[in-house]
């Protein structure tokens, strides 16, 4: 057995974690806020709609990805006091207005033949911008300062993946007629423009800048 | 969408047939009159596999859980939208509602594979709504009071019904998946007194306000005498389980009381009904 | 052949008397039954689903409105649920009538095991008739007076394959299936 009192490198050579980050404290708490808010409103929407969809299966799925947002709510929700925030709600807010118009959007639809729209402004377009937003976040921030956000996202990223995959399915399944293809592409379309504005989860520069 | 969704919308696929506790009260037949002859098994109907027709029972009750646990998803799922965070409801309260969506969403699907090997059909039996018409209450406290704590009680007594079915029976996927299920419904059941305790605090009048819809709600459920600690109901009242769940003796006891009236109300009402049908075909006859 | 329901008329539930008159005419010519006089009598005040047949003078049925009604829509009649409840018993009486199952009990004193081998051999029989049923429900009610075992699902084959059984065989299937969750 080695020497247990010689020297040895506090970073293993296979540990390649670097200090430098995106974000400093005050701009991952502010994104950090606009997760937190988007993931409630998409938990809220999915419980809602959950008696609106006559279709089983998706009134089931819709139940069980609702807890799963509402906890990756909670999970941020915890996170913001760490980040030097003590008053949580204060940053629980959309990015802009646009953001708030997006979910406005997006949950606009009630009636029981419009489950394809449901899930298309959820799992064609919600989603995909939260696995951008928390993939950006995740590859940007300081691999040592700020891990437990990371270890956060990836959970959550986690979660994202198989619920888009589960969603995506489901839209699938559902879409049987070039009009239904058509209904869905016409609704993303509508979606995608609000959000284009919103310029993402965490606004403008989400993703970082070009 | 809106806030607040009528229980009649509730969508549902061509395979199910609402009903709604009107419709079960206008229906003037009761088990109660069953039997002209003396039959010494009409003293008992708990569900037990000693009932003659305790497979066809159980099936029918287990497309009760089935429609019920429907509903109890949906109604969990309204609370999370209907009510804005932190101003009508706090944001750990819709977080446990959230939870609740899962857990009631994993009841469906363990009772239609469960309705599925007892040979039931989705959709066999008609739907009553009455449990999601107690989850339509614009308070939320009304709503922990109707939903958590009667509605969610209600299945505490018919799992552990089901639960003691599958084990009398030895069947092997009954016992084990009401037990599973059972737990959880401890679980909503604690969470709704907690809030109901928490958020009614300082507003004793609201607490009252709240412990009286669930009293009247409790009766609801236990119409016709379906649930009470009498062997004539087909579904008892789970004393222990209820007390883990947070219920204090005091609870029980009026629980217990409602249902019994409601039983024995049912009962007068079927004497007077045929009573009535007597003194007709008395009349018919000349008599 | 005559086929009388009793009543004619009913107020509690929407039931047909004509639908059941010919739906008992149906089995009865497809069972070979048509030479005896058939009475068909409603209890409309239960909505439970029990039926019970008397064969001394006739063949009279007496069944709770619940055996013919439609589950999905409280208080109608359902053409399947009347033809399986009435071809359950119908099979029960012709079994009686024609000889093998003399030594069977009355109705009344049947074990719940014997009934649920009984209705396992009827209605596998009424499945070959063309009416519809769910096999995996007559199963499952075999199950619980049988046990879950893999011998007691051979039982429930052997029976709802079998035609022209004696009671004594019947009674034999059944207890060897039972057998199968006696403790030892």
């Amino acid at each position: 057995m080695a020497d247990p009192y010689k020297a040895r490198a506090p970073f293993a050579p296979w540990d390649r974690r670097t200090l430098p980050g995106l974000f400093d404290v005050e701009e991952s708490a502010r994104r950090v806020g606009n997760f937190k808010w988007a993931e409630m409103k998409l938990f809220e929407a999915l419980g809602g709609w959950v008696a609106t969809v006559p279709e089983l299966d998706v009134k089931m799925r819709l139940g069980t990805h609702c807890y799963k947002h509402a906890w990756h709510a909670e999970l941020w929700h915890k996170r913001l006091p760490e980040l030097r925030e003590m008053n949580p709600d204060r940053l629980t807010v959309a990015a802009n207005d646009a953001m708030t118009r997006f979910v406005e959007a997006m949950t606009e639809p009630e009636a029981a033949d419009q489950t394809i729209e449901k899930l298309v402004g959820v799992y064609r377009v919600f989603i995909p911008r939260f696995i951008a937003a928390y993939t950006y976040h995740l590859n940007g921030t300081s691999e040592i300062t700020d891990a437990p956000t990371i270890r956060t996202l990836k959970l959550i990223l986690q979660d994202e993946f198989e619920d888009w995959r589960d969603g995506e399915m489901m839209i699938q399944s559902l879409i049987e007629t070039p009009e239904e293809v058509a209904r869905a592409a016409a609704h993303q379309q509508k979606l995608e423009t609000i959000m284009i504005e919103a310029g993402g989860l965490a606004g403008p520069g989400t993703l970082g800048s070009q | 969408m809106r806030k607040f969704f009528p229980v009649e919308e509730l969508a549902r696929d061509e395979r199910f047939n609402k009903i709604t506790m009107k419709d079960r009260q206008n229906d003037p037949r009761s088990v109660f009159a069953a039997d002209g002859e003396g039959d010494s098994k009409r003293a008992n109907f708990r569900l037990t596999p000693a009932r003659r027709d305790a497979s066809d029972g159980a099936r029918g009750l287990m497309h009760g859980i089935f429609v019920g646990e429907i509903q109890a998803l949906e109604g969990a799922g309204r609370t999370c939208w209907d009510f804005e965070t932190e101003t009508e409801a706090p944001f750990a309260l819709k977080l446990d509602m959230a939870r609740q969506c899962w857990d009631e969403a994993r009841h469906v699907e363990i009772s239609v594979k469960l309705s599925d090997w007892m040979g039931t059909e989705i959709g066999q039996y008609a739907e009553n709504t009455v449990l999601f018409e107690a989850a339509c209450s614009t308070d939320p406290v009304m709503r922990l009071a109707g939903v958590n704590r009667a509605l969610e009680g209600l299945a505490i007594d018919v799992f552990t019904t089901m639960k003691e079915f599958g084990d009398l029976a030895g069947d092997p996927y009954l016992e084990f998946c009401e037990d599973w299920m059972l737990a959880d419904e401890v679980t909503h059941v604690k969470m709704g007194s907690d809030w109901l305790r928490k958020m009614t605090e300082k507003d004793p009048e609201r607490r009252n306000k709240a412990l009286e819809f669930q009293s009247v709600v409790d009766k609801l459920f236990s119409y016709g005498g379906t649930r009470s600690d009498s062997s004539e109901s087909p579904i008892g009242l789970a004393r222990r389980f209820r007390e883990l769940a947070g219920f204090t003796d005091e609870e029980v006891e009026s629980i217990a009381d409602v249902s019994l009236q409601a039983l024995n109300e049912r009962k007068l009402a079927v004497a007077k009904m045929l009573g009535a049908a007597d003194s007709l075909t008395a009349a018919a006859a000349g008599e | 052949m005559t086929i009388t329901v009793i009543p004619e008329t009913f107020s509690y539930v929407s039931f047909d008397a004509d639908l059941i008159r010919r739906v008992t005419g149906d089995l009865a010519t497809s069972l070979g039954l048509e030479g005896h006089p058939i009475t068909v009598e409603v209890d409309e005040t239960t909505p439970l689903a029990r039926t019970r047949i008397d064969i001394t003078d006739g063949i009279k049925i007496r069944a709770d409105s619940g055996a013919f009604e439609d589950t999905r829509k409280p208080r109608q009649q359902s053409e399947t649920a009347t033809a399986t409840s009435l071809g359950r018993v119908l099979l029960r009486a012709r079994d009686r009538l024609s000889g093998g199952f003399g030594e069977a009990p009355p109705d009344n004193e049947l074990s719940l095991a014997q009934i649920a081998a009984w209705e396992t051999y009827s209605i596998g029989r009424l499945e070959r008739l063309g009416i519809p049923v769910n096999r995996q429900r007559w199963l499952y009610n075999f199950r619980n007076r049988h046990g879950f075992t893999d011998a007691g699902d051979g039982a429930f084959d052997q029976l709802w394959r079998s035609e022209g059984l004696t009671w004594g065989e019947l009674c034999a299937i059944s207890a060897a299936a039972a057998m199968a969750v006696t403790p030892t």
